[in-house]
């Protein structure tokens, strides 16, 4: 599907910058673009960045459904507990099916 | 979240899989021809390779073989595949991780579910969807 014709989703954000959410720990087969290290991980979320179909539909050219996506933001030291510095982050995209709200 | 020593022993099982780091790997530059024959060859063309001796044993088949069974024989009659698109699924496509990993069956329906989200009979994050809601309701049991 061109980018022209991807159809915009009604839905309204499910999530704003600021709240708290947590990554799905969903089967790890065939494709995906969510790691391994953010499973089950809780973050925040940083930004509301764009709507697109989901990569689990795209990568398989499958005429699928549009999401909002989304910077998540962690702490560090919340994904490695040896990690030395306390304010230093990592951000992530994602798109809305793979949050929930903490 | 999935406890940090329990994601490093996955990564650490992960490395266990990959070759023996004898020479760097992770995109060669170049491969020399038997390395490329080596690489490219059909991971169930096993004849005269060597093997640890394997013992005979009767094993009856289980339950979720005979599904397993049922299931891609019964795609083959709706026409979703053939039965050489099965084998060429199941053991030709899989690399060698899976193919040497994974049960005699395992390998029929991740074949199978694989080529149905390449078809596009279901996309992958309905069966994504769907064992997660099966995962959960054992789960809660």
């Amino acid at each position: 599907m061109k980018a022209s014709e991807i159809k915009e989703s009604d839905a309204p954000p499910r999530f704003k910058v600021g709240d708290r959410v947590r990554i799905r720990n969903m089967p790890n087969i065939f494709y995906t673009r969510t790691q391994n290290y953010v499973r089950g991980a809780i973050g925040t979320i940083a930004a509301c960045t764009y709507k697109d179909l989901i990569p689990e539909e795209e990568a398989f050219n499958y005429d699928g459904r549009v999401e909002q996506y989304y910077i998540i933001r962690f702490r560090q030291k919340d994904l490695w507990e040896e990690y030395p510095f306390d304010n230093d982050t990592l951000q992530t995209e994602s798109p809305e099916h793979w949050l929930e709200p903490v | 979240m999935t406890s940090r020593p329990e994601l490093h022993q996955q990564y650490d099982l992960i490395h266990f899989l990959q070759p023996a780091l004898h020479v760097p790997q992770n995109w060669n530059y170049e491969n020399t021809h038997p390395l490329f024959q080596a690489l490219t060859h059909p991971p169930h063309d096993v004849g005269g390779q060597p093997d640890v001796p394997v013992y005979h044993e009767e094993k009856e088949e289980e339950q979720w073989e005979l599904n397993t069974y049922v299931t891609c024989e019964v795609l083959g009659w709706r026409g979703a595949w053939t039965a050489e698109e099965r084998r060429r699924r199941a053991d030709n496509d899989l690399g060698y991780t899976l193919y040497l990993g994974m049960p005699y069956y395992g390998r029929w329906i991740w074949s199978a579910a694989k080529m149905l989200v390449d078809k596009k009979h279901i996309s992958l994050n309905e069966l994504l969807e769907k064992i997660a809601e099966v995962r959960s309701r054992y789960e809660s049991k």
